[in-house]
């Protein structure tokens, strides 16, 4: 309950104007919000340039967050930028396929430190499809119940829950293959 | 990541699936889950986390001016509106005050005749008609006195006609 008092008041804050409001927010969702990026795109600097613009974008519409769960309304901004950006950047999509086939084909070193198991996961990742991937990147990244996915995605939460489970299931299967 | 879903994942499932199923289902998400967790994504960069909240004061002191500037923009609009209102009032208001009305005086008999204290004098026709009126008098009297040694009757007739005609033109103008 504190917890959840402290971020109401960040938030009052940051509608205030408050920078160090808007800082807070950024210590704490940072990390959560690019590894949804780069988990979605597969590339640092993507990631990088969309974490900032969700930022951006926070400081512009945070004046329209009326309650409920922030970080759903979070990654539902978030959501919004990486389809924005897949729209309007046709380029840069092109880019990511190249590079998620490079990762496939093993032709180049992974930029990471992170140790050959994420380079692994990102590898299976790319291998799925963009919404399939967008669908698991909403469920572990973001605070999103799977009702709430349903909504944002416009259709039953029954075909979200089987879209899910079949995803996850085939993502473990190549994780362990 | 622990308390993400704060939903029932089996309750849920088992709307759609047997229970032995749905058993299997969350089976399954909750390994692959652990999978995400094994396997954690990389951290964004501190430069690019300093770099984020520096664009945010910025935006947000941008925003400040932008605000301040608009606050001007409305004070001196309504400013401006309430001086216009108030012309229009005030002229409204004038309008329908009663008014000096300056009256134009008109007449056939021009100005300097009116302010003239010789008007024989100031009037050009005026001269030549008494001179003509002075000339013709004269005549009528030397008439009168014998002097004129023409047809007296022809003369005085003429003399008369002369008059009427003078008279007439005077009055003409």
């Amino acid at each position: 309950m504190a917890k959840s008092n402290d971020l109401a008041r960040i938030i009052t804050g940051c509608k205030d104007g408050d920078a160090k409001c808007f800082s807070q927010i950024v210590d704490m969702y940072a990390s959560r919000c690019y590894g949804y990026f780069y988990r979605l795109t597969g590339n640092n600097d993507i990631s990088d340039e969309l974490l900032s613009e969700l930022f951006v974008k926070l400081v512009e519409k945070i004046g329209s967050y009326k309650g409920g769960s922030f970080e759903s309304w979070l990654f539902k901004v978030a959501s919004n930028i990486f389809h924005d950006h897949l729209r309007s950047k046709q380029r840069r999509k092109k880019l990511i396929e190249v590079q998620i086939t490079e990762f496939e084909s093993g032709t180049i070193e992974p930029k990471q430190s992170d140790g050959e198991l994420t380079d692994k996961l990102q590898i299976q990742l790319g291998r799925m499809d963009e919404d399939t991937r967008e669908l698991i990147m909403l469920r572990f990244y973001s605070q999103l119940s799977f009702k709430e996915i349903a909504q944002k995605r416009s259709e039953p939460i029954g075909t979200t829950l089987a879209k899910t489970h079949r995803a996850l299931k085939k993502l473990r299967q190549l994780m362990e293959g | 990541m622990e308390n993400r879903n704060r939903e029932n994942l089996r309750e849920l499932f088992e709307k759609f699936f047997d229970a032995e199923q749905a058993e299997s289902c969350v089976e399954d998400i909750q390994k692959a889950e652990q999978i995400f967790r094994e396997h954690p994504a990389p951290e964004p960069d501190d430069m690019l986390i300093a770099n984020i909240k520096a664009e945010i004061a910025m935006r947000l002191q941008a925003a400040r001016a932008h605000r301040f500037r608009r606050i001007i923009y409305e004070v001196v609009g309504a400013a401006a509106a309430i001086l216009i209102v108030a012309t229009v009032s005030l002229q409204l208001f004038q309008k329908d005050a009663p008014q000096n009305i300056d009256f134009i005086q008109a007449s056939l008999i021009p100005t300097e005749i009116w302010i003239s204290n010789d008007i024989a004098a100031d009037d050009e026709d005026l001269v030549v008609f008494t001179a003509q009126i002075e000339q013709i008098e004269d005549e009528v009297m030397a008439l009168q006195s014998g002097e004129d040694t023409g047809n007296g009757d022809s003369t005085i007739a003429e003399l008369e006609m002369e008059l009427i005609e003078i008279n007439s033109d005077f009055w003409k103008g």
